[in-house]
């Protein structure tokens, strides 16, 4: 019984430690997370990843379109981390763009590989998960906004990729355009007239879209009227 | 406001960007006026809700689990990022000494192989046995002495010229004594020299000669110095006789 009682003490114990250290962690900033993780802490680099793998494993498969090539992606920068990440310099922007500069560029690399097999349109997924509908939105609304969402999915997949990028990084992950140019490498006035230039393209592309769109919603208001 | 100025912010209009509440309130009163624009305003609306709700379709989405074990097994596997960049770091002054060693050695080596004023050994070449066409030594003043350089070149056969011209000053001799910093070439035999002379003696005298003295030798001479003078150790046997010469340096 009390050799019983001496391991629960000792399991309790490595359980505190162990939520001492997370905690640690998580009071820790990126750059100091970077920085054990270079000294060798593995609960460092576990911290930052779950910090930070979201938002590149969202960027992959924004840029891609594929969860393979999203996957792929979020391991090589962390493992890219591992090896090179004594290259990033705090002076020139935050750990979050360093990673996603690194993750743009991996993306660019597989994309012109993939370019070379097929046509990217061929290559996106379609099991992305289905929208998540409040209870006060009809199955019709509901409808219409899942279409509309899909058409801009594929609208924004179908953009070159210098101005896909930013549509991506300040739409999507709504990052702002210092971020932005940070991350891209050039500068802000480069990222606000490629967003231009980008939304007219996707506007170009969704206003048949619309305009369809806007027809079935007259009609359905048509026929609920005489309902 | 005008409509193309409308153009430039429509975008940041809709997205609901921060922008001046006296431009905001002019575009908005442009869109009212002007039907063209509205409908453009009504576009980009209809867009930024479109990315909202795509963006907000995907905000959930995160990579697989099993990634993070499998970067923390890597992590572990493989040596830390830290020990990584000590290795490289190592790698890198390992690669720079060996540059730097290579370097050394080929300066050395070619520091070596320049001729330039480099003295070169002098070695006397055995008399061959005489034949029944070849003229008597002392009608024939001409002695073939073989130079080899100091960087093993291949031998080259010189002919020395029946005299040259000494200088016994006697302001200018001294006993020859080599310093440290001083380089000699081997002594140059002047005439027939027989060991046995050696034997019983001599002096060393230091002496000045002309430059172009190195030439009769069959030594280089830098051109650009020809009338300056060149040290010389002339020895002297017993009879009273320059035997051998080696210059200095």
């Amino acid at each position: 019984m009390d050799k019983t009682f001496q391991q629960t003490g000792t399991f309790l114990d490595e359980c505190a430690n162990t939520n001492d250290r997370m905690n640690l962690q998580g009071d820790l900033n990126d750059t100091e997370l970077l920085r054990s993780m270079l000294a060798g802490s593995e609960d460092a680099l576990a911290a930052l990843y779950r910090r930070r793998q979201a938002g590149i494993y969202r960027f992959a498969l924004q840029m891609s379109g594929s969860k393979t090539i999203a996957e792929d992606v979020t391991q090589e920068v962390f493992l890219f981390l591992m090896r090179e990440g004594h290259l990033f310099d705090p002076a020139r922007g935050s750990v979050g763009a360093f990673l996603l500069g690194v993750a743009r560029n991996h993306v660019l690399r597989r994309l012109r590989v993939e370019q070379q097999l097929a046509p990217l349109g061929d290559d996106v997924d379609d099991d992305l998960p289905a929208l998540q509908a409040g209870a006060d939105i009809c199955p019709l609304d509901d409808l219409t906004r899942a279409e509309t969402i899909e058409s801009v999915r594929r609208a924004v997949l179908s953009l070159p990729s210098k101005y896909r990028e930013v549509v991506v990084l300040c739409e999507l992950q709504d990052i702002s355009y210092g971020e932005t140019a940070e991350i891209l490498g050039c500068a802000i006035g480069t990222v606000r007239s490629r967003l231009h230039r980008a939304r007219a393209l996707l506007l170009a592309k969704l206003r048949p879209a619309a305009a369809v769109e806007e027809q079935d919603s007259a009609t359905v208001k048509s026929a609920r009227c005489f309902a | 406001m005008n409509c193309q100025r409308f153009e430039n912010i429509v975008s940041e209009l809709a997205r609901g960007q921060m922008m001046a509440a006296e431009q905001r309130g002019e575009a908005l009163a442009h869109s009212d006026a002007c039907e063209h624009c509205a409908a453009r305003l009504r576009d980009e609306e209809m867009l930024t809700r479109g990315l909202q709700s795509l963006a907000a379709q995907m905000d959930h989405l995160a990579a697989p689990d099993q990634l993070e074990a499998q970067l923390l097994e890597a992590f572990r596997t493989h040596p830390g990022a830290a020990a990584t960049r000590h290795f490289r770091s190592r790698y890198w002054l390992a690669a720079v000494a060996a540059v730097l060693l290579i370097a050394m050695s080929l300066v050395a080596l070619r520091w070596r192989s320049n001729p330039v004023d480099v003295p070169r050994q002098a070695v006397v070449v055995p008399s061959s046995p005489k034949t029944p066409e070849e003229k008597p030594l002392r009608e024939e003043p001409r002695r073939d002495v073989e130079y080899q350089a100091a960087n093993d070149t291949p031998r080259q056969r010189i002919t020395k010229p029946p005299r040259h011209r000494q200088v016994r000053s006697s302001e200018n001799t001294q006993t020859a004594s080599l310093g440290g910093n001083e380089i000699a070439t081997d002594f140059i035999p002047l005439r027939y020299m027989n060991a046995a002379n050696l034997q019983d003696g001599g002096q060393i005298v230091r002496v000045e000669l002309p430059r172009s003295t190195l030439a009769n030798f069959g030594l280089p001479v830098n051109m650009d110095r020809y009338n300056e003078k060149v040290k010389a150790d002339v020895l002297y046997g017993v009879d009273g006789l320059a035997h051998a010469i080696r210059f200095v340096q």
